[in-house]
């Protein structure tokens, strides 16, 4: 082997163990015969997360691999790291619900990992032709993901909503850096950049491609108007795989989103800044009002992590600000990342058999029936609707610091008066957990320890970040340097 | 010597958490557990009086530490003048309203007594943070608490309501604030130079324009303004008073409304002096409309605990007036009302709660003639009824007195002044007597009910509660020149930067 080739492969070092692992599992879920042994597979599975965790900052040298096609920064490192604790916390929720459901267990770790080492793909793409590719690695699992229950025909709705949609929302990014090839001639993020400085937006490919790509990765990351796959899939699909896939394939959205938009079409910026200026203001508004009506709390996420989408979108929209707007980016999709899918996996202590686990009413009372759960169930409640002292708390002033300084103060009101909509469903939630009691006939709760063991650790970490945020957001200042100002 | 006294006032209630989960199980043990960390956070908030020096209007014992150095926020704790007492009340109220419940919580003690726990910090948090940021973050935690404790240990089904609402309008408020906090510290500095802390801001407030101002103290206060409450942002008040259990109104009424008017105070007057003089006419006219529609409003309350709910209204309507007329004597006498206020007001609930213990009846029409069983009840509860009324030789008086007389020396450029306002405001105060007396004449006076002869006259306990808000009532009615020297120094200073003849406002 050459030492390019080695050098190229050490730079991937993460992504391969992450292969590997999904393989592993694959491969030891076969020999495993009894299915007590099977909750071993989460915890080999998070093993291997871990050590590619670890394997990322001890080889990885920054620059760019295998011909220009990957990069390596310390945004890379970054997102690496967001995508492999969102895999390790979806890992660890998930056990117990794959037992009752019947779902077979290791199909389930691998696949996840699989769509993990698409995110990761996204976050290390320096070209469109490595980012489709890693969009589509993190996207099929996922499909996978929702319909694996496969005797339910919620699951089976899911799967298939979410297909039809992402498979037309690919077809269209396609499309879009097709057009962005055809006016540029390049597909590196860094030959874009100047290319489309000489065009502008007078031309009307220009403008075609950038329509397109902004459509694309809407969908993606459900903002509306192309949010509306959003709510059944979440809602059909198995509640673990909707916590992983509420977040993960949302941070890797704004992953894409960040390398395009920041980086490749830098000089259009001025443009597509309002556009996604509007599209944050609308998006948010959208999210929180239908999230009022919603009864099922499952649904209620779903709606409610379209509003993020927007608070998200919003920091994207204050360019201008600079390195803040992007870190602002980073530090929200963590924080989101981990309350986010707390919160959907506090649902699954009630998902027993002949329930289904997500209206309020069977809420009621949890504080009695359950109280560390409810209490972390309260917590990410409260960080996602952004009251001190949690790490919801801190993303919201963060946004809102770029968003304020790029000028765009009626953004930054709109996106406070939408915290105040989304208080109210929140904290209804907490309403039903500690101000009613159990009603009578409920099926009884089961222990799962992993759960809890990933619950804990995800309030806990809401909490701790919320108070000191400092080094997580000098992390994130410093992920966000490489990209602005290119 | 005791260094850190500040940071140890936030930290002891969160200390006090740990014992509380270990023990969760045993109601006893969680009762002693709160008492006993609510009673060693007052015993150090008096050791910090005798630390702070009176007659400086500066901070003292500050702490200061890094906390966000990515954006320069820092971690800055100190007291003042303005604060230094409010620290005091909040502690000691705390104290009491935890002892009372140790009583009257039956269920769910250990979630009760965190809660207010947390809630301390928050409070506490609130009258000593002085970076601006974490004045918000502190400010924000005494919602989920008190939202809770409505919530949960609250009377009828109509908490629910009570309680949202109140969470709701607080959020309205403060989330807007948030923005333009942000807005603030991004007008402070140059990118690396920038800052929120009170001292840093103020050398540096040049840079505000008047236009800026003008958004900023609209936004500011607006949650000031919904959290004292003022008229007409205060509908959530009387909801979440009759809801909240007794404790949570004494904390409500005693000390989370002083945290909109400590807010004007600290951080609107002196940081935003044009925007002050642009809302100046329309905060004073509000304050006085609150004075007469409070007062208004609870002559013709049928609720006892909403009579003294519409009360404070009235009451939050002489400390903003004394605020916005500045000038010392109305600044002061704002500051001592709110003293005054949470004393006063707080027995006055602690009070109301005890009759609803022992009839289970609030409506004035329900009682009467409990002067003849219980005689000692009576004589607490009147005098608190006539220190809330002002009666000359109580607390209630001085503040009052203050606020009437820096009302009538007001002097604005433009519009009525001191002598439009003062008589108006003085209305209220007749007013206030009409409705106590009338009130207390109904529920203590008349012919004794049958079923509320055999009911018995305050417990030890409840003596204990009520007797060092008596103390306090009589003293700082009859000696009120030492808290005015420790008030006034402070006061002075941020009135006189409120009102910088160097800005060219008075001409």
């Amino acid at each position: 082997m050459s030492t390019s080739a080695a050098r190229d492969l050490a730079a991937i070092l993460p992504e391969i163990i992450v292969t590997l692992t999904a393989i592993a599992v694959l491969v030891i879920d076969t020999l495993l015969e009894r299915p007590r042994a099977k909750p071993w597979l989460a915890l080999i599975t998070v093993a291997g997360l871990l050590l590619a965790l670890v394997s990322g900052p001890i080889t990885t040298a920054s620059g760019t691999y295998f011909s220009g096609f990957v990069l390596v920064d310390t945004f890379t490192t970054f997102f690496r790291a967001v995508f492999i604790i969102l895999a390790v916390l979806g890992t660890l929720v998930a056990p117990e619900y794959l037992a009752r459901r019947r779902v077979p267990p290791g199909e389930y770790y691998a696949t996840l990992c699989f769509s993990t080492l698409g995110a990761m793909t996204i976050a290390l793409s320096n070209d469109l032709i490595t980012l489709f590719v890693g969009l589509e690695l993190m996207t099929i699992p996922i499909y996978v993901l929702a319909g694996m229950q496969r005797h339910d025909r919620y699951s089976n709705e899911a799967a298939l909503k979410y297909f039809l949609l992402g498979a037309f929302s690919s077809a269209l990014l396609l499309f879009g850096f097709v057009w962005v090839y055809g006016v540029t001639g390049a597909t590196e993020f860094a030959k874009i950049g100047p290319a489309i400085a000489k065009t502008g937006l007078s031309s009307g490919p220009t403008l075609i491609a950038l329509a397109l790509v902004t459509v694309g990765l809407g969908f993606k990351a459900a903002v509306v108007p192309f949010h509306q796959w959003t709510p059944d899939a979440y809602d059909g699909a198995p509640t673990p795989a909707t916590a992983f896939m509420s977040v993960a394939p949302k941070a890797a959205a704004f992953a894409a989103i960040l390398r395009i938009f920041d980086g490749a079409l830098t000089p259009l910026a001025v443009d597509w800044s309002l556009v996604l200026a509007l599209l944050a203001a609308i998006t948010m508004t959208a999210g929180n009002v239908v999230a009022l009506a919603q009864a099922n709390v499952k649904r209620m996420l779903a709606y409610s992590s379209i509003a993020h989408t927007g608070y998200i979108l919003a920091a994207v929209a204050a360019y201008r600000a600079g390195a803040p707007s992007a870190a602002a980016v980073l530090f929200y999709v963590l924080a989101y990342g981990v309350m986010n899918l707390g919160a959907f996996a506090c649902l699954l202590y009630l998902d027993v058999e002949g329930t289904r686990g997500a209206t309020l009413d069977e809420l009621d009372g949890l504080a009695k029936r359950r109280p560390g759960g409810a209490l972390a169930f309260a917590i990410f409640l409260i960080s996602l609707t952004g009251i001190p002292p949690t790490v919801g708390f801190v993303a919201k002033v963060f946004v809102i610091q770029p968003v304020l300084d790029a000028g765009l103060v009626w953004l930054a009101v709109i996106l406070a008066l939408n915290a105040v909509l989304a208080a109210f469903y929140y904290l209804r939630v907490v309403v039903h957990l500690y101000m009613y009691d159990p009603r009578e006939g409920l099926p009884r709760l089961v222990p799962a320890p992993l759960l809890s063991l990933a619950l804990g650790l995800s309030a806990f970490l809401v909490v701790v970040v919320g108070v000191l945020p400092d080094g997580v957001y000098a992390w994130a200042l410093q992920a966000a340097a490489p990209l602005v100002f290119r | 010597m005791i260094d850190h006294i500040l940071t140890l006032l936030v930290v002891i209630p969160l200390l006090g958490l740990v014992p509380l989960f270990v023990f969760m199980r045993s109601a006893a043990a969680v009762r002693q557990v709160a008492v006993v960390t609510t009673g060693v956070e007052l015993l150090l908030s008096l050791y910090m009086l005798t630390r702070f020096r009176v007659g400086e209007a500066g901070f003292q014992l500050r702490e200061s530490a890094a906390w966000l150095p990515s954006l320069g926020i820092r971690y800055e704790l100190a007291v003042d003048g303005l604060s230094v007492l409010l620290v005091a009340m909040t502690t000691l109220l705390t104290f009491l309203a935890v002892l009372y419940s140790t009583k009257t919580i039956t269920h769910r003690v250990g979630e009760y007594m965190a809660s207010f726990l947390l809630l301390e910090v928050g409070m506490v948090g609130v009258f000593l943070a002085i970076d601006l940021f974490l004045f918000y973050v502190f400010f924000e935690l005494m919602l989920v608490p008190m939202y809770l404790i409505i919530g949960i240990w609250g009377g009828s089904p109509r908490k629910l309501y009570a309680t949202l609402k109140f969470v709701l309008f607080t959020l309205a408020g403060s989330l807007l604030m948030l923005v333009w906090i942000i807005a603030v510290y991004l007008a402070s500095g140059e990118p690396g130079a920038r800052t929120l802390t009170l001292p840093a801001l103020l050398a540096v407030r040049d840079r505000f324009s008047a236009d800026f101002q003008f958004w900023v103290f609209l936004a500011f206060g607006l949650a000031f303004a919904i959290k004292m409450p003022m008229f007409p942002f205060h509908t959530w008040l009387p909801d979440a008073h009759v809801e909240a259990p007794t404790a949570g109104s004494i904390i409500l009424a005693g000390v989370l409304l002083k945290a909109g008017g400590y807010g004007f105070l600290r951080f609107a007057l002196p940081l935003f002096p044009w925007g002050t003089q642009a809302w100046l006419p329309v905060l004073i006219v509000l304050s006085v409309i609150a004075i007469l529609y409070g007062a208004v409003v609870s002559a013709v309350q049928r609720d006892l605990k909403k009579l003294v709910a519409y009360s404070s209204v009235a009451h939050m309507g002489f400390v903003t007036l004394g605020i916005f007329v500045l000038n010392a004597q109305g600044g002061v006498g704002a500051v001592l009302q709110m003293l005054n206020h949470g004393i006063v007001t707080g027995a006055l609930f602690l009070f109301v709660g005890i009759q609803y213990e022992k009839t289970h009846k609030r409506l004035i029409a329900d009682l009467g003639g409990l002067a003849n069983r219980w005689p000692l009840y009576t004589a607490f509860f009147g005098v608190f009824v006539f220190a809330s009324l002002g009666l000359p030789g109580l607390n209630g008086f001085v503040g009052e007195f203050l606020v009437l007389l820096g009302a009538f020396r007001f002097n604005p450029p433009t519009g009525p002044g001191g002598l439009t306002w003062g008589p108006l405001a003085a209305i209220g105060v007749i007013l206030a007597a009409v409705y106590l007396l009338w009130m207390f004449q109904r529920v203590m006076f008349g012919v004794v009910r049958e079923a509320y002869r055999s009911l018995p006259d305050l417990s030890p306990l409840e003596v204990a509660c009520a007797a060092p808000l008596l103390v306090l009532t009589v003293v700082m009615g009859v000696f009120p020149q030492p808290f005015i020297a420790i008030i006034e120094p402070s006061v002075q200073r941020i009135v006189a930067l409120a009102t910088d003849p160097a800005l060219a406002l008075f001409k």
